[in-house]
């Protein structure tokens, strides 16, 4: 096996917001072919991390590299443009346009024509079986379908990495595991690398090939996921100190 | 394209083919008068509803652009340019205003953005006012005929030209992957620049070509009247005007403003005979029903009830 390369690097990354540090020294990689998952607990900096690597908000420190290039100062439509695809975790989705015209503007990215947009469209909803309602207006439709039109739209950007914010949360478990399923065949869209925040450890444990904990905007762990939530400090940002002696 | 897809056009060619046919029933100079306003603010409601229905943009600030289209047949025509390269001129200057005012004024979101569009037309009026040298001050300025003989019919027809390549321009824009972005832009920002949308550059070109129409119709309006004060052409109700004819007929909808202009230049004139100086008054109860009952506009709520008939 061929030496991976890193598609993602971050490295020594912080963000404060006043005296909040949301993201603290944190470094990391995403390899080719590679799913990482970034656990933690609620405010431990995902989405924020998210935002700084897409471009939505700039690093106070630190460099963040996507396939060899650095992204300081890039805005978020160009970030979209390198190949860099993301969800939303509170959905954003273009709420007066129906499904399908949601996806498409993510396949606008590719193509000028309406047609080939519209077919992309079609393809990627097949995809992620939401043809039934493709011709919906996005208003009104369940949150599980809107956390799954999150997906399409980035999918439909045809992205080489794809970062995916909570995409799986408050399904329910069968939901869960059947989208996480969809999600390992990510790769057949030419999709190289996932990156995805999650809560739901059943579904980071199936689909992960490695995760990194954050906790306080603090990078306290990296590892394979059976081995990581082993891990004593892991188990007291979840839980508390109290349990680390019991488990630990 | 499906023949299902040809119905709309060719109704509306058809429509418009009927209505430059119109000066041969209608012969009165008033009544083309009237006629020529409801398809000079057609107009405009097209011009201002790519950027404040299509793209979300609540502009307020349009009386700029049609005050600079208005001002500059006269200007560029008294330092020697002829008509039509001052018409063109207009244009031109008008965009490369929106250009300076968008650049500044799409900073801002919402009702921000509405004030500021607000605030650059009124330096435009008060510059207006001052500057006599130029624009002949509150004294006024003579206008350039456009139309040496028969004027009340041409500018009528002119005025529909312009309606209906508004219009074209709107479906072009509408049916192409530009106004599927500009519409992003309306419903989600974030969402937009995630798909690789540059939403600034978007709304910023919707803007310009808003403001070339809107121009064009300024100077239309300024040749009619033969002369001109900031009062009047650079008027906070022209950039009211042009937003609530496309409310009332359903902003962010092909045919919306036209249907809009019909109805309240309609409404407007009949009032104006019928109870003289209280039509005000109910010009403005009229907006206020309008905008609590039908927020979608007329042409928007017809749609969304049919909608929902025929998916049952």
């Amino acid at each position: 096996m061929t030496k991976m390369t890193a598609i993602l690097k971050v490295e020594h990354v912080s963000k404060r917001f006043g005296g909040l540090r949301a993201v603290n020294d944190v470094s990391f990689s995403v390899q080719d072919g590679e799913m990482l998952f970034i656990v933690g607990p609620n405010g431990a900096g995902k989405t924020t991390l998210f935002n700084l690597i897409t471009g939505f908000q700039q690093p106070d420190q630190g460099v963040i590299e996507f396939a060899g290039r650095p992204l300081a100062g890039t805005p978020p439509h160009r970030v979209a443009r390198l190949g860099i695809g993301r969800t939303f975790q509170i959905v954003k989705p273009l709420r007066n346009l129906t499904v399908r015209e949601n996806v498409m503007l993510g396949a606008f990215l590719h193509t000028r024509k309406v047609a080939e947009a519209a077919d992309r469209a079609r393809e990627v909803l097949e995809f992620l079986q939401m043809q039934a309602v493709s011709e919906q207006p996005a208003n009104g439709l369940p949150l599980p379908t809107l956390k799954r039109l999150e997906i399409a739209r980035a999918l439909a950007t045809r992205p080489k990495l794809i970062l995916l914010d909570e995409v799986v949360a408050g399904l329910p478990t069968s939901e869960a595991l059947a989208l996480a399923a969809l999600l390992q065949r990510l790769p057949e869209w030419g999709v190289t690398a996932v990156a995805g925040v999650e809560h739901v450890m059943q579904v980071v444990m199936k689909v992960a090939h490695r995760v990194v904990v954050l906790d306080h905007g603090a990078l306290i762990a990296e590892g394979a996921p059976a081995d990581v939530v082993r891990r004593p400090e892991v188990i007291e940002a979840y839980l508390g100190a109290k349990y680390k002696q019991v488990t630990g | 394209m499906t023949s299902r897809n040809r119905i709309p056009t060719i109704l509306a060619v058809g429509g418009f083919g009927l209505c430059l046919l119109v000066p041969l029933v209608v012969h009165q100079d008033y009544e083309l008068n009237v006629l020529f306003r409801i398809a000079l603010f057609a107009a405009l409601g097209l011009a201002w509803n790519l950027v404040g229905g299509y793209a979300g943009q609540l502009s307020l600030g349009n009386a700029a652009f049609f005050g600079i289209g208005a001002y500059s047949l006269p200007v560029f025509h008294r330092l020697g340019a002829p008509i039509v390269v001052a018409l063109v001129l207009g244009m031109v200057t008008a965009v490369a205003a929106a250009l300076v005012i968008g650049r500044v004024a799409f900073r801002l979101r919402g009702p921000y953005f509405a004030l500021a569009t607000i605030a650059f037309a009124e330096v435009l009026r008060l510059s207006a006012k001052n500057l006599d040298k130029i624009t002949g001050g509150d004294v006024g300025i003579q206008v350039p005929a456009l139309f040496a003989s028969d004027p009340s019919r041409w500018f009528y027809w002119s005025a529909v030209a312009l309606t209906a390549a508004a219009l074209a321009t709107t479906v072009l824009i509408v049916r192409s992957r530009f106004g599927y972005a500009l519409q992003a832009v309306r419903e989600d920002e974030d969402t937009t620049l995630a798909c690789g949308i540059d939403a600034a550059r978007t709304k910023l070109l919707a803007f310009l070509i808003s403001a070339a129409f809107t121009a064009l119709g300024g100077a239309l309006y300024a040749s009619l009247f033969f002369y001109i004060v900031p009062d009047q052409v650079l008027a906070i109700e022209i950039s009211e005007k042009s937003a609530i004819v496309a409310m009332l007929g359903g902003a962010g909808t092909m045919v919306g403003p036209i249907v809009g202009a019909v109805l309240l230049e309609t409404a407007q004139e009949l009032f104006k005979n019928w109870f003289q100086e209280a039509h005000q008054l109910i010009y403005g109860v009229l907006l206020v029903v309008v905008v609590l009952f039908l927020p979608d506009g007329i042409v928007g709520s017809v749609t969304a009830r049919w909608r929902k008939r025929s998916a049952r």
